[in-house]
């Protein structure tokens, strides 16, 4: 009996050992397929999450190319910034150190945000940048704090410099900050968010050539961040430089003459200037952009600086000497952190510096559209070189009179005659006898109503009105009376003093469609223009009226003659309203320029070219509400051109 | 029993799994410390060739000698714990007990103790109570005191195995049906209670354990460097002295708990299976002789040893693998650690001086 109970338990322990040995070798089999999960089947994700745990790829951003000047001086390069880093590993509460960052430095609520979430995916021990580019007097306090601040470091960063400033503001452009609508059109901006990129200018406009490649450094890091070892590295391609044709000391000179137009500076210093600002809005307003210029005018006011625009071009090569929009502002405000004070100032600036004139302005051409005119009636047939019109002070047309600028009249003009004086009633007619279409045609052939090329963005093309345009825009057929305005440059024709820049240079280069450019061209290599096809004989007419401008004895701006050691000039002189004269106004006689608010006064346009044998250089100035194209855009011409042949010769 | 006979009865396959395990341990150490025998590897294996030392010795001694010792061995186990307790070590911690410089582990040997003594309660008692509830109660104490002086410690880990292998000796020694059924839903419903004694840390590390992720710098942080080193070393491994994990520093307590990882980084899962395989092959070859051999005594031995090793391996791999949460178990045999690896041995020469004094053909 007790050994069949021996016996029953001990197959009771048997079957129990079974079930042990049995369990023994499932739960193994859980095991294994546990380790199958991990090592096979997710293999390639843990992987991944090794090497990111074992490898720190850091992105050495890549040094932007530089801008220089035609002489090779530094328009635009990179300094040496300091930013913030922290080490979520070594400090100790992000939050509390962030805070107490914030207590020391700016630092936007969204930036700790930004920071604490980053934080989050990466490994505690890799280094976040909480700020960039920090100004010395941010990093003393840092530095006096740093006992305070456990796991926070600096590091060194490339940051834009514009050495220049305002002087090349409408050239350069700026670099700033990248935008989160750059990066969803271009994933490679992402990792290398403190670079910034080039909003405008030339920075904008050579962006791809500029930026250069980022570099690779792959570091072997242990779990306490420390590098082991520097596995591989791609160093950074830099950006390609860029040698601009630009001219610093014609552009220094041309912005000053520009903006101090036909009046006198004032030194800054006196009692009267700080009175006239303190109660002068529009003065401060100028000042606190960083103008420093202050005039006074013929009514012994203080006014600030002329806005306007002048760009002086080669009109072989198209290299552009000197361009100068004004006012201006100064493009390193951009490259960091654009304060919100300095971006309202810009902003709310009554003349809005932020906008490039030259290429973007848009101006009627007033008589500096003459020459069109008068190319198109020559060249149609309209008129020959001793083609005379009575000028008798105005011409009617139906219903209307239209008015020459001389009350009197002119008398007998020929086309020489009639640019040199500016007679409108001479143009009135060839307009209507040459037609509007040819008119336009002559316009887009010498640059007008089309955008120039050149290598700045934003450009506008103009209007050179036709019947289509003013059918297709208007809805209303085309009268003869405008084309008798078209013939003087008003009532629809606008462009940019880039265009009509382009226009003296074609007219003045005579074989070649001239087209501009910012790229130095060194002996003017490599740049080829479409033949200008224009009749020579045609072209010579219209140079002896410019040249008569100057050097007739009724020349509308013979006042201010380029001297013989420059070799002289050729030129026209526009003086474009802005404001309709009514007929009151007229018998009542039109108030002078300098009387009439600011707003109202006419443009002064001045195109023209030098020397007179063997042009050279091309220029255009507008000077905004500046009276009239003799006495104020002329001699700013003159001087421009004789500063240029000065610094860049004729050879 | 002669010599030569004691020589012919000796289990040399058991020895030969144990060994590989040691020699394996003395690489993976080797590895875990960036190529040096300094400072693991050398203790390790000098450990081991001691710990085969220890087994052949003990094959020579009768096993009636060590169930004679099993009360004995308990009772001074339980007094060593509770004193623990008293005089503990470390601030909170109190696992460690230091004699003329060398410090042990008394919960390790407490684990053989527990088993023994279980296997002599359970000899002792006729065969025809053995349905009777009544029979298992007094084993339930011997498994619970122990237990809870080990959770006081506190050490999650080894209590965990005290219960596992307790249990699987009252299981072998045939506890009805019905009981272990009715235990397992009755340990179901007092898992709330275990969950409110236990400490913060060791909550943390469950909590941890359900959702590493939530916590990815503090307690998550083994979990996750643990599954990226395994996963990372794919099928087969990075190579030896390649593991970046470890080598790196990622890896915690890669030459305790987690070598199982490090190993499984640089040999990929052909190496894990390998270890894997080893160790079943020890328990069942030590299972097998519980067939062997005569006494109830000697069986339920068996049994309980074979079952505390599997146990040991089993949640250590589980653990590391990220199947439960960090407790602290290390891995037989291959963890850096003195007592743990004496107390393997101590376990296989009982095995051992079973099956060659106590074999049923005698």
């Amino acid at each position: 009996m007790r050994r069949g109970k021996e016996k029953d338990l001990r197959r009771i322990m048997s079957r129990r050992g079974f079930v042990l040995a049995g369990a023994a070798v499932t739960m193994t089999g859980f095991l294994g397929a546990r380790l199958y999960y991990l090592q096979v089947a997710q293999s390639s994700r843990y992987q991944r999450l090794s090497d990111r745990n074992q490898f720190d790829v850091r992105v050495v951003p890549p040094a932007r190319g530089r801008l220089f000047d035609h002489k090779m001086r530094l328009v635009a390069g990179n300094a040496e910034s300091f930013e913030l880093r922290i080490t979520p590993l070594y400090a100790r509460n992000l939050q509390n150190t962030l805070d107490l960052l914030a207590s020391i430095i700016e630092l936007p609520e969204a930036r700790k945000e930004y920071v604490i979430v980053t934080a989050k995916t990466l490994p505690s021990f890799r280094e976040i940048t909480v700020r960039d580019d920090l100004s010395q007097r941010e990093l003393a306090r840092l530095a006096v704090r740093s006992a305070l601040l456990p796991g926070v470091s600096f590091g060194k960063s490339l940051r834009r410099i514009y050495p220049q400033g305002a002087l090349t503001c409408h050239i350069t452009g700026y670099v700033s900050p990248v935008t989160q609508r750059e990066i969803e059109n271009d994933k490679t901006l992402e990792i290398l968010p403190t670079l910034g990129t080039g909003k405008t200018g030339v920075e904008y406009m050579f962006e791809r050539n500029l930026r250069g490649l980022p570099g690779r450094e792959k570091i072997e890091v242990n779990a306490t961040g420390r590098p082991i070892k520097v596995l591989s590295d791609v160093p950074p391609a830099p950006g390609n430089d860029v040698q601009l044709s630009v001219d610093i000391g014609v552009q220094l000179h041309a912005s000053e003459r520009l903006r101090q137009g036909r009046w006198e500076q004032v030194t800054f210093g006196s009692h009267e200037v700080q009175a006239a600002l303190a109660s002068d809005a529009e003065l401060q307003a100028h000042l606190a952009v960083g103008d420093d210029m202050i005039l006074r005018d013929g009514n012994g006011r203080l006014v600030p600086a002329e806005s306007g625009a002048a760009v002086v071009m080669d009109i072989h090569t198209g290299e552009i000497i000197s361009l100068v929009s004004a006012p201006m502002f100064d493009p390193n405000l951009f490259t960091g952190k654009l304060l919100n004070r300095d971006w309202r100032r810009l902003n709310e600036h009554p003349r809005r510096p932020l906008l490039n004139r030259v290429t973007s302005g848009l101006y009627a051409p007033g008589s500096t559209f003459k020459m069109v005119v008068g190319l198109a009636a020559l060249e149609a047939g309209v008129i020959s070189e001793n083609t005379e019109f009575f000028c008798k002070g105005d011409r009617e047309l139906g219903d209307s009179i239209f008015h020459c600028w001389r009350k009197g009249g002119h008398g007998a003009m020929n086309i020489v005659s009639a640019l040199e004086q500016s007679c409108d009633v001479y143009f009135y007619e060839i307009a209507l006898k040459t037609g509007i279409q040819k008119i336009r045609d002559m316009a887009l052939r010498l640059g007008l109503g089309t955008i120039t090329g050149v290598d700045l963005p934003g450009e506008k093309s103009g209007i050179i009105p036709s019947h289509e345009w003013k059918l297709a825009t208007k809805g209303v057929v085309w009268t003869p009376g405008e084309t008798v305005v078209a013939g003087i440059g008003q009532g629809y024709v606008l462009t940019t003093p880039m265009q009509l820049a382009v226009m003296t240079a074609r007219i003045a280069n005579g074989k070649d469609a001239v087209v501009p450019s910012l790229l130095s061209t060194p002996n003017g290599v490599g740049r080829n223009f479409a033949p200008l096809d224009i009749s020579e004989s045609a072209l010579a007419v219209i140079c002896r009226g410019m040249s008569a401008v100057l050097y007739g004895g009724a020349g509308t701006a013979n006042k201010y003659k380029l001297s013989k050691k420059y070799g002289g000039m050729a030129g026209k002189t526009g003086t474009v309203q802005v404001k309709r004269i009514t007929l009151a106004q007229r018998e009542k006689g039109i108030a002078k320029n300098i009387d009439r608010p600011w707003k109202e006064r006419d443009h002064a346009l001045f195109v023209a070219y030098a020397p007179l044998k063997n042009p050279r250089y091309a220029i255009s100035v507008v000077v905004e509400h500046g009276g009239s194209g003799s006495s104020t855009a002329a001699p700013v011409a003159r001087d421009i051109l004789a500063k240029t042949i000065a610094e860049r010769g004729l050879t | 029993m002669t010599f030569w006979r004691i020589l012919f009865r000796m289990p040399w396959h058991i020895l030969l799994i144990a060994a590989a395990l040691v020699v394996v341990g003395a690489l993976a150490l080797y590895s875990a410390s960036e190529g040096s025998w300094q400072p693991w590897a050398g203790r390790h294996a000098l450990r081991g060739a001691v710990g085969v030392g220890v087994v052949l010795l003990m094959a020579f001694i009768d096993f009636k000698l060590v169930h004679r010792f099993s009360y004995i061995l308990l009772i001074a186990a339980l007094i060593v714990l509770a004193g623990l307790l008293v005089i503990g070590s470390g601030p909170n911690v109190s696992r460690w007990i230091t004699i003329g410089g060398v410090s042990f582990q008394p919960s390790e040997p407490a684990k053989i103790a527990i088993i023994m003594a279980l296997a002599r309660y359970f000899d002792s008692q006729p065969q025809d109570r053995m349905q009777l509830l009544i029979v298992y109660l007094p084993a339930l104490a011997i498994i619970a005191v122990p237990f809870l002086l080990v959770m006081k410690q506190p050490d999650l880990g080894t209590a965990l195995m005290l219960l596992l292998g307790g249990l699987s000796v009252m299981f072998a020694a045939g506890l009805p049906w019905r009981y272990v059924g009715g235990a397992t839903i009755l340990a179901l419903g007092a898992m709330p209670i275990l969950w409110m004694t236990l400490h913060d840390y060791q909550k943390s590390r469950v909590m941890t354990f359900l959702n590493p992720e939530a916590d990815v710098l503090g307690a998550g942080y083994q979990i996750i460097q643990s599954k990226i080193a395994l996963g990372s070393g794919g099928l087969f491994g990075k190579g030896f002295l390649m593991g970046s994990q470890s080598q790196l520093d990622y890896l915690p307590e890669k030459q305790t708990d987690f070598v199982f990882t490090m190993i499984g980084e640089e040999f990929g899962l052909i190496g894990n299976l390998f270890i894997l395989g080893l160790y079943l092959a020890l328990s069942l070859s030590i299972l097998r002789i519980s067939y062997l051999v005569r006494s109830r005594f000697s069986q339920l031995t068996c049994m309980g040893i074979s079952m505390m090793l599997f146990f040991y391996v089993f949640v250590n791999v589980a653990m590391v693998s990220g199947m439960l949460p960090v407790v602290g178990a290390p891995l037989p045999l291959i963890s850096y650690g003195g007592t743990s690896m004496l107390t393997v041995f101590i376990g296989l020469g009982i095995v051992t001086s079973i099956s060659i004094h106590d074999r049923q053909e005698d």
